[in-house]
């Protein structure tokens, strides 16, 4: 910890909230996908489904033990585009764990050191699932395209 | 003519006893780099010897498909350059300060990518503390970059 206080700042909640979030979407998301794999990929998307039901249930966790209420999952998500195939399906899954990349990439910007090494790590799965989603890696995961 | 007030006296003043022979000491140089900068530039070498060991074993073993994470690693050093600004005009080294043997084979040529792509990480993660905010999410997003690259090379390594 950097800081001497006790009192969590606003940011490290407001950061580790974004993830939660993120991670909500997800579980919701690898419905969709993984209603529409089969065999292999649906293993896969089964085993990611689980790993971010995992995450999210940490960053309750933390956010419980910070004073914090953790955000509640939404009843349904807006999907970004229609999935009616294996290949939207797989694109789907690449920008969900995009999406939770980014998130835990704004929890290396808080102050608190301890947060901010969580957040790094946090962010290795979902950038490793998004490369095998999307069959390429990229230079800066969780840092908007230029 | 120019009316110089009484007021701005003393800071004329003071700006004419930097140029003679009695200049304070504290002004005579340029400012000590900072730790971040500091920090900032070991990066860049790690990246430059990263490049180096990339570049020799495509050369040793052409039938690696490595490109991709060369161009990438060009990308990482392009931006990790790009955030040297202090002090101003401080030029980058061009300097790679590690140059192992490359491993005879194409799977230990690999492992020895591996090895340094994994330590690559830990190095950027150990840096996230002393670092700004946007400089320690720019460690981050490398760190995962790399980490990436560790899973790229674990399935070029497994037998086909």
């Amino acid at each position: 910890m950097t800081t001497t206080s006790t009192t969590p700042a606003e940011s490290d909640i407001t950061a580790l909230q974004g993830a939660l979030a993120a991670e909500h979407a997800a579980v919701y998301g690898y419905g969709v996908v993984g209603a529409m794999l089969s065999g292999a990929d649906q293993a896969a998307a089964h085993a990611d489904w689980i790993a971010h039901q995992e995450a999210r249930d940490t960053l309750e966790g933390m956010l419980g033990k910070l004073g914090a209420t953790p955000v509640a999952a939404s009843p349904a998500y807006q999907l970004p585009f229609t999935v009616t195939d294996a290949a939207e399906a797989k694109a789907l899954a690449a920008l969900l764990e995009e999406g939770v990349t980014r998130a835990y990439l704004a929890v290396v910007a808080v102050r608190d050191r301890t947060l901010r090494s969580f957040g790094a790590l946090a962010m290795q799965p979902p950038a490793n699932r998004a490369a095998a989603w999307r069959g390429s890696t990229v230079a800066f995961p969780g840092m908007p395209a230029s | 003519m120019l009316a110089v007030s009484a007021a701005s006296m003393p800071a004329l003043l003071s700006l004419n006893a930097c140029k003679g022979p009695g200049v304070p000491a504290v002004l005579s140089g340029p400012p000590p780099v900072s730790d971040q900068t500091t920090m900032l530039l070991h990066a860049v070498t790690e990246e430059q010897n990263l490049i180096w060991l990339y570049d020799k074993v495509s050369a040793a073993h052409p039938e690696l498909a490595l490109r991709p994470l060369l161009t990438e690693h060009r990308q990482h050093l392009d931006l990790l350059s790009a955030r040297v600004v202090e002090p101003p005009g401080k030029k980058v080294p061009d300097t790679v300060t590690s140059k192992p043997a490359i491993a005879a084979t194409s799977a230990a040529a690999v492992a020895q990518l591996r090895a340094a792509e994994q330590r690559a990480v830990n190095v950027l993660l150990s840096r996230l503390g002393g670092a700004s905010p946007s400089l320690a999410q720019l460690y981050a997003s490398v760190a995962a970059s790399e980490a990436t690259h560790v899973a790229v090379l674990d399935s070029l390594g497994r037998p086909q």
